[in-house]
């Protein structure tokens, strides 16, 4: 059978999807699947990028920084016909390549401005964890396990208000902001009501904080008013309306509670951790959200995000809505690579390399022709703003002299790039996390044209600096060609070249300024803002 | 705060690069290129806002509700005002003579009794949600009668002191930062208004026209918000800087000065009006720290003589520019105070009945709404709460207080639902 066939009848749900899995790629099925429903609203996808672009998208996107000037010019006179596959593995190998993602989980998990889980995710992804694995430990985690221990920071951060805590694990984790149905019923999505948004609730209502750790009781209800002023005992619940039914229970007595009271604040005063009760509540909220039919919430909403990440847009928006009343663009790809996702030990490093694999990953963002084909068919790249991250390294990287990154020595290159991506750290405070509906503030314009600490970062006359290499440069074209080729990653065009010749040219009498004002421009364009 | 902090401050806007959570606005409704027919008759008019943020909680006993007489009335009087019938404290003179501009609130419950969850409560107009980032009151005012391509900025904040900083929240939420504050807390000018030394006046205009060129190249044939902001953003860097004079009091006839007089709080709430006057549509001025839970009197005494002199001065000199027509003042706390006065001659936090005032702008002056009991103790007619309270201040500058932003599919109304204006102080 071809594979254009095979999945049609995928499509049409007539081909159990396990037949695929095994013989062809997720790039090819992604393609396919996307191919077939731009044919079916007859729209037509935008042309693929060029090299350049391409390597750019994927480096920023994969390990967080744009590519030197030496990795441009291999990868474009590369005429390796697999040059593509081999640069994703090759970033994907790279330990810049985990801590990239260990960053944007930890801005996804944690509340803002926290890096608390940063150090447990960049480890738990290293040593290849899958999704599933990391929910466990950052929900249930094992304290005497040094590495599960620091994934409790996710419950530690949000068990005083356990509101939060149930709905960021209900939108993180599975994909629903239940939020809505607190107070009331959710209003757009008959399925959601007050008994589910209790009912999650009830997973967690019987833990606490002791000391430096987190504690759960064996005993314990939760009880909520309806709108209508009704007093209910609330049932665990799991969002697909399965209720749990669990074994009787009674609270303790007097003396029972005094002896606990005493018990753990000796286990506090010991910093010991509480050992965790027969049966706990959250244990069932793993089991069940990790079984059968109800672990879709929890398949679908990672692969929703990651592929959100890679494609600056989901296949179901917002991500936090994924419910009936709100189908996916392509349910039936959706729900492949939600199957994959579980089949493959949750491995997201498998899922993100065949998304930057695919054809639509390497579509142009620029779209010439009329009637631009909505972002929800994935037709034309969308333009990314950047993470904090990403940008500080964007500039430091475009602000460095490019010879510092082309030894011979490949040792002492990446030694070299290490150092100034480390310091990217330390610059991205100043930018702010993009939201999905992200504008960028006035401060930050401000902050370019008149901060002196970011002028002294980026613009200096130095050696180890792009100003301090294109003052040794002779020629203005020199100056362009290098400047452009430092910071946008690609070789200038022949309108652009002209309009910096003239900019240098009306500046002879002030030469070393003309060239920062030059590289200013440059760095502060929307170019480098964006992945695009 | 520095810069940087305050981009961190405004890091629970977003959520994160593959977050894309309900907390950002919906997807064309608040394009800032868009929607703009709801508010444009609003912007043509000229409508600005001048809060002064009394953080840490007035008391409503020493200002605006007096109880002299009465176990809980302390040692001041009340005096008579301008308004037959309406008496206020006697530390309040100026604005007694005054107060034909003015309605009182003297209901408010608000049921928050804590610095943090009152103040989120008194900027939002609406409980705080961890899912949905709401905007502050600024925001809104910025968004609704700014102008997109103002030279001015349209929402400055002024937070000197550190108590209580954290819980004044300036913030656009789901608006988008195009309507984020400047906050202003070590100095009474912004940051990086003020061109460095490094470069010419001529070279920076030009750079930027350079830095213009070539992101222009790059937006051809290329779609998205965010790109289209990052332009807007630095097109509106020169026009801003020129607006630093604004924040220079000594450009004021030393009349002026003299008049409002020496304080920060005094000189800030002049830089204020001179934004005010250049087009800012939103100001905050802030006073910290009315926190009296000992020595509330003494603490008082000294307070409320300033707010009255510096509040009498403003009305007066928006008055007198003509200025006080298209102006609410409007005088706003967490809470206020208990009228049971404690062991250390204190008052403690107290949210369940107390005052605010409106002045100038859509305000019918003079009014008194709702009434406490004698000793202060419980609203007793006019019971209002913080959505009604932001539904006046909206309508007073004529916006509709029911407008809906859509959040994604979600429509969220400006205050919450079943709430209204108080149609008695409202011109």
């Amino acid at each position: 059978m071809r594979l254009s066939q095979l999945i049609i009848l995928v499509v049409l749900g007539l081909t159990p999807l396990s037949m695929v899995c095994g013989e062809t790629s997720i790039q090819d099925i992604v393609d396919s699947m996307l191919d077939a429903k731009m044919r079916q609203v007859n729209i037509t996808a935008a042309p693929l990028a060029d090299d350049y672009n391409i390597l750019r998208r994927t480096t920023l996107d994969l390990i967080g920084r744009i590519p030197t000037a030496a990795e441009v010019d291999r990868y474009v006179t590369s005429e390796d016909s697999n040059k593509r596959e081999q640069m994703v593995d090759q970033l994907l190998r790279s330990p810049a390549y985990e801590k990239h993602l260990a960053y944007d989980l930890n801005l996804l998990l944690s509340p803002a401005g926290n890096s608390e889980l940063q150090s447990y995710l960049e480890q738990a992804v290293t040593q290849r964890r899958g999704w599933d694995q990391m929910f466990r430990a950052m929900l249930l985690g094992d304290y005497e396990d040094e590495l599960e221990r620091q994934a409790m920071k996710f419950v530690k951060l949000r068990v005083k208000d356990l509101d939060n805590l149930t709905n960021a694990t209900s939108s993180l984790f599975f994909g629903v902001n239940i939020s809505c149905a607190k107070c009331h019923d959710h209003p757009l999505v008959i399925e959601w009501t007050q008994a589910h948004f209790y009912g999650m609730k009830s997973f967690f209502n019987r833990l606490f904080e002791n000391g430096d750790f987190i504690g759960e009781r064996d005993y314990g209800a939760l009880k909520y008013q309806t709108t209508d002023g009704e007093q209910l005992d609330a049932q665990m619940m799991f969002l697909s309306g399965k209720a749990i039914e669990e074994p009787q229970w009674t609270s303790p007595n007097e003396e029972k509670q005094k002896a606990e009271k005493q018990q753990l604040e000796q286990l506090a005063k010991d910093k010991k951790p509480v050992p965790i009760p027969q049966y706990s509540r959250r244990a069932q909220l793993l089991d069940i959200a990790l079984r059968g039919d109800d672990l879709n919430y929890f398949s679908k909403s990672i692969v929703n995000r990651l592929w959100y990440r890679t494609f600056g847009y989901g296949l179901v928006m917002p991500l936090d809505q994924m419910h009936p009343s709100n189908p996916a663009s392509h349910p039936k790809l959706l729900d492949f690579l939600a199957k994959d996702m579980s089949d493959h030990g949750y491995d997201l490093t498998r899922l993100i390399r065949g998304l930057v694999l695919t054809q639509a990953y390497a579509r142009s963002s620029r779209y010439d022709g009329e009637n631009r084909p909505p972002q929800m068919w994935f037709a034309v790249a969308n333009v990314k703003p950047l993470t904090p991250q990403q940008y500080a390294a964007a500039l430091l990287f475009g602000a460095r002299n490019p010879s510092q990154f082309a030894n011979d020595d490949a040792t002492k290159n990446q030694t070299e790039i290490d150092s100034v991506h480390a310091q990217a750290r330390t610059l991205a405070v100043k930018f702010e996390v993009p939201s999905d509906e992200f504008q960028v503030s006035v401060d930050e314009a401000l902050l370019f044209s008149n901060d002196a600490a970011l002028e002294k970062d980026l613009l200096a006359n130095r050696a180890d600096r792009l100003i301090g290499e294109l003052m040794n440069l002779s020629t203005d074209a020199d100056v362009v060609a290098l400047a452009s080729k430092s910071i946008m990653n690609r070789p200038v065009t022949q309108q652009e070249q002209r309009v910096m010749m003239k900019y240098l040219k009306h500046r002879k009498d002030r030469r070393e300024a003309a060239v920062i004002q030059l590289v200013w421009a440059l760095l502060t364009s929307s170019e480098v803002r964006f992945n695009y | 705060m520095t810069l940087q902090n305050s981009f961190s401050r405004r890091r629970f806007l977003g959520q994160s690069a593959f977050a894309g959570t309900g907390a950002a606005a919906s997807v064309m409704s608040l394009d800032i290129l868009k929607s703009e027919a709801f508010s444009k008759q609003l912007k043509q008019k000229g409508k600005r806002v001048l809060l002064l943020w009394l953080a840490g909680g007035v008391s409503q006993l020493e200002t605006f509700d007096p109880k002299p007489g009465r176990l809980t009335g302390g040692p001041f009087q009340a005096i008579q005002t301008a308004v037959p019938g309406v008496e206020i404290s006697e530390l309040m003179p100026k604005m007694a003579m005054r107060l034909k501009h003015t309605a009182i609130i003297r209901s408010l419950n608000t049921k928050i009794g804590d610095h943090g969850g009152g103040s989120r409560l008194m900027h939002l107009g609406r409980r705080d949600e961890p899912n949905l980032s709401y905007p502050d009151m600024g925001s809104v005012m910025a968004r609704e009668l700014g102008r997109l391509d103002s030279k001015v900025p349209d929402y400055v904040t002024f937070y000197t002191a550190t108590e209580g900083r954290g819980n004044a929240v300036g913030r656009p939420g789901f608006l988008g930062s195009r309507y984020a504050p400047m906050f202003l807390t070590t100095d009474n000018k912004p940051q990086n208004l003020g061109r460095l030394e490094s470069i010419s006046d001529l070279d920076h205009r030009e750079r930027a026209d350079l830095r213009r060129a070539l992101s222009a190249r790059f937006a051809q044939g290329r779609v998205s918000p965010a790109l289209g902001s990052h332009n807007v953003a630095y097109g509106r860097v020169r026009g801003l800087m020129s607006s630093e004079a604004l924040f220079d009091i000594t450009r004021e006839p030393k009349s002026i000065q003299d008049k409002y007089g020496p304080s920060l709080f005094a000189q800030q709430t002049l830089v204020a009006r001179r934004l005010i006057e250049a087009g800012t549509p939103f100001v905050k001025v802030s006073r910290a720290w009315w926190d009296s839970h000992g020595q509330n009197f003494e603490t008082h005494l000294e307070m409320v003589t300033e707010l009255d002199h510096v509040m009498s001065t403003l009305l007066d000199d928006l008055e007198e520019r003509g200025l006080l027509e298209d102006t609410l003042v409007i005088t706003l706390s967490e809470f206020g105070r208990t009228p049971t006065i404690n062991g250390s001659l204190g008052r403690d936090h107290f949210a369940r009945a107390w005052s605010a005032t409106l002045s100038g702008c859509g305000i019918r002056g003079g009014t008194v709404f709702g009434s406490t009991d004698e000793d202060g103790q419980h609203v007793k007619d006019g019971e209002v709460g913080a959505a009604e309270l932001f539904a006046t201040i909206y309508a007073a500058v004529g916006i509709d207080p029911h407008h809906e932003y859509y959040v994604g599919s979600r429509p969220v109304p400006l205050v919450d639902i079943g709430t209204d204006a108080i149609s008695e102080v409202l011109v």
